[in-house]
């Protein structure tokens, strides 16, 4: 899933996507001055949750964009609570990217049309 | 905070079926842009690649296994019909892997692509219409 999902938001916005393998590999990377316009984790990933990872990024930089994904309800009040600036609830389409991207990425691309009715 | 996806009560892990199907829709949206003229740019070029990778790879697996399971079980023109839908499918990846490359789109191409297309999107307007959608389940 983790590549679908880089992927679609690779498509979007016409620019390379960073992936890591677990949330401090991902801090780490913030910290040492890699930009990044939006963070996208699942909440349940090896090392630091996906909660923890939004903490933790929400109060070192608490203008970049972070959005949890998950199956589970309850983790959407979590993540509300804990200052998400979106919750996908799992499964979604390519089309919630998108809308993600059209949210908080600055894009000076052109966004892709929008998806089929049929 | 911005709530997108699957409403609480439909969501649950996504497996392989929803994952191709998601990749599957995924490249309709590219192809369409494609004719649409929308600009490629190298990661979007790159991006359509691998999806399309992954989705002619899976519906090859999917006809694959759709033909063991309907063998002596269904008739001749479900078996053609369900069949031929998996070839459209990985047709579509190899047609968007060469217009991703910048193989030249001359109209007549352009033109088979937009059919191919059609004719997947009203085989899965039909499937979701009869509520057959396990088509896509065979996995």
């Amino acid at each position: 899933m983790r590549d679908f999902v880089a992927t679609a938001l690779a498509y979007s916005v016409n620019r390379e996507i960073q992936l890591f393998s677990n949330g401090f590999d991902a801090v780490n990377s913030l910290e040492s001055g890699q930009s990044a316009d939006i963070i996208l984790s699942d909440v349940y990933i090896p090392e630091l949750n996906g909660f923890e990872l939004l903490s933790a990024i929400k109060k070192k930089f608490p203008r970049k964009a972070c959005i949890l994904m998950s199956s589970i309800p309850s983790d959407e009040e979590t993540a509300r609570r804990l200052g998400a600036d979106a919750f996908i609830g799992k499964p979604f389409s390519a089309n919630a990217l998108f809308q993600v991207v059209q949210k908080f990425v600055a894009t000076d691309e052109e966004p892709p049309p929008p998806p089929p009715t049929s | 905070m911005l709530r997108l996806g699957a409403n609480p009560l439909n969501m649950k892990e996504m497996d392989l079926d929803d994952i191709f199907t998601s990749r599957l829709q995924l490249l309709i949206i590219m192809a369409k842009a494609y004719l649409k003229g929308y600009p490629l740019g190298k990661y979007r070029a790159k991006a359509i690649i691998a999806n399309a990778e992954h989705v002619e790879l899976e519906a090859e697996e999917l006809g694959r296994e759709l033909r063991r399971m309907q063998d002596g079980a269904e008739t001749a023109v479900e078996h053609y019909a369900d069949h031929a839908f998996y070839q459209r499918i990985q047709l579509l990846a190899r047609m968007a892997k060469a217009f991703a490359r910048g193989n030249p789109g001359e109209p007549y191409r352009k033109e088979a692509l937009k059919r191919n297309l059609d004719h997947i999107c009203d085989q899965i307007a039909f499937y979701r219409q009869i509520g057959e959608i396990e088509f896509l389940k065979v996995a």
